[in-house]
């Protein structure tokens, strides 16, 4: 059943026009493609794939916490969670197979922007080499980071009104963008219970500084295999802690 | 889902998190191992404080607070893992002080860290004078930028003649310690002396909060004392004249009640005698003495 509800959301997100975006995001490609010729010395595979990388990241991030946090509170507010409720469906079932629509709607918008990007690179550098294998995996590793977002933004869609959780899911975006400094915060305290807590918060946060591969990729770095398996599996964990609280939360809610 | 279905749910994912967590840490731990070439290398994005400082918004106190932690972060993350390069230390610390010129810890700390040579520090002492340069500007009656000031002229430069003047200078304002004019007249008569280098690195052990920079001064003074120690047990061990035909061990000189004891250096290590009749440090000892190689005290100045 989460697999019919994963289809559904996608085709909701494909007809509220979500993809749209895409047209943004090819008409910058376009312009930088032509205008980092003029602008840069050495550095134009550089520039475009940051701007390139750093435009798929972001536009993926404001669909993930915007169309997130709706997900749960648009089918209440539509009473249509009630119709759906009422047939054989599971309360987790439902919010995994929204989380699963709403993944599917960001890989294929990464997708076909990733196509953009590499149509822009091909302009400016008329040819790929071996090192632009990371940008695949830079991309791959924006993805995981947008699944999370994902998970956390359904998190808060559970329970308060959609203003809410929307700060609430940038809040935790944006802390845990910043979670390394708390780290390091941490071996500057002079007290070791402090030096404990901002360590022990380092942990819990969700460490989007894991995801970001984008200078790697701009530099042509090889990411290491072991390490794109750990990033993997550090997101599905996440991801599945996440997903068990909401549902543990969304199983509780009085829906009368 | 029955009631009691929906608790068994509920207490079972309760259980489930914590042990999720558990498994994420060392994910973390074993992601965080990978050399930090995924991220960016240390940069300035914003090198204008004065630019910063009129973006603001009036919190450029704050902001200056978060530059010089940033500074000093900066600072461990390359003596750490950066090849003790620190090509940002000094715009960082300048922005920092543009951002809030009272912010006096910032030339203070800074200009050790600046000066000292690598691996310690940046090796740049004339970037350390133009810090100083810019918070005397901007506090010019505060005598500790000027003893700071003095300090780096007169250890890492060998300037004695700006190092005398600017002592001098310093010694004029309210609150400066009557030591600073005597280490001006001193440093004008002596140029670098061994007493005048104990008094200003214990003048910075002393009022240095910084921790690495303290370490440093603490070296030093024990590298100094050293220094002196060894000698003058060269001299004694020269000037021996017993009955044996050459000194092995400085216990040959207790023996002799030429010495109440073996002497040890500032670390609590015995002095050692080599083949040559040479006083040294015993290898053994975590006193350097290459920390002082900069300054080739002469060994004739008092």
């Amino acid at each position: 059943m989460a697999g019919t509800v994963a289809i559904n959301t996608f085709r909701e997100a494909v007809r509220d026009r979500v993809l749209y975006n895409l047209v943004l995001f090819a008409l910058a490609m376009m312009a930088a493609a032509v205008l980092v010729g003029q602008v840069t010395i050495g550095i134009e595979r550089q520039v475009i794939l940051n701007l390139g990388l750093t435009a798929i990241s972001l536009i993926g991030t404001a669909m993930a916490v915007f169309i997130g946090v709706r997900l749960v509170y648009k089918e209440i507010e539509k009473r249509t969670l009630y119709t759906l409720l009422a047939k054989p469906v599971r309360r987790w079932e439902f919010l995994v197979g929204k989380f699963a629509g709403l993944v599917l709607t960001l890989a294929v918008n990464t997708a076909l922007m990733t196509l953009g990007l590499a149509a822009a690179l091909f302009y400016v550098t008329r040819g790929f080499g071996r090192a632009d294998v990371s940008i695949a995996v830079a991309v791959y590793f924006i993805l995981l980071g947008l699944a999370l977002i994902t998970a956390l933004a359904l998190f808060f869609s559970c329970f308060p009104t959609p203003i809410l959780s929307t700060l609430l899911t940038l809040g935790l975006f944006v802390a845990g963008q910043f979670s390394s400094a708390l780290r390091e915060y941490g071996k500057l305290a002079h007290t070791r219970a402090l030096a404990v807590i901002l360590g022990a918060i380092y942990y819990l946060l969700p460490n989007f500084h894991n995801f970001n591969a984008i200078t790697a990729a701009a530099h042509g770095d090889v990411i290491p295999g072991a390490l794109i398996l750990h990033n993997t599996l550090y997101a599905v964990l996440y991801i599945a802690v996440v997903l068990l609280g909401a549902s543990a939360i969304f199983a509780n809610v009085n829906l009368k | 889902m029955s009631v009691a279905a929906r608790a068994r749910f509920t207490w079972g994912t309760a259980a489930a998190i914590p042990l999720l967590f558990l498994a994420i840490v060392p994910l973390q731990k074993a992601i965080d191992s990978y050399p930090s070439r995924m991220s960016a290398p240390e940069a300035l994005w914003l090198r204008s404080g004065a630019f910063l400082k009129a973006i603001s918004m009036g919190y450029d106190s704050l902001l200056a607070d978060i530059y010089w932690t940033r500074a000093v972060q900066y600072y461990g993350a390359q003596f750490e893992t950066g090849g003790a390069q620190f090509p940002e230390l000094y715009p960082l610390m300048s922005i920092a002080l543009t951002l809030d010129p009272r912010l006096t810890v910032v030339p203070r700390t800074g200009s050790i860290l600046l000066s000292e040579p690598a691996p310690v520090g940046a090796g740049r002492p004339d970037q350390a004078v133009q810090l100083l340069g810019q918070a005397i500007a901007a506090n010019h009656d505060d005598w500790q930028l000027y003893a700071s000031l003095g300090f780096v002229y007169y250890w890492y430069m060998k300037d004695y003649t700006h190092a005398s003047q600017v002592y001098l200078e310093g010694s004029q304002y309210a609150g400066a310690p009557v030591w600073m004019k005597g280490m001006a007249a001193r440093i004008a008569e002596l140029g670098g002396s061994r007493d005048t280098s104990v008094m200003v690195w214990s003048e910075i052990y002393q009022t240095t909060s910084e921790p690495r920079a303290r370490e440093n001064a603490r070296e030093h003074l024990m590298a100094l004392r050293a220094q002196a120690d060894i000698e003058a047990l060269q001299k004694i061990v020269d000037n021996y004249r017993g009955p044996i035909m050459r000194i092995t061990s400085l216990q040959d000189l207790v023996e002799d009640r030429l010495l109440p004891s073996v002497p040890v250096d500032p670390a609590g290590v015995a002095y050692v005698i080599d083949g040559w009749g040479r006083v040294g440090l015993d290898p053994a000892s975590p006193v350097r003495l290459d920390i002082l190689e900069p300054t080739k005290h002469d060994a004739a100045a008092p």
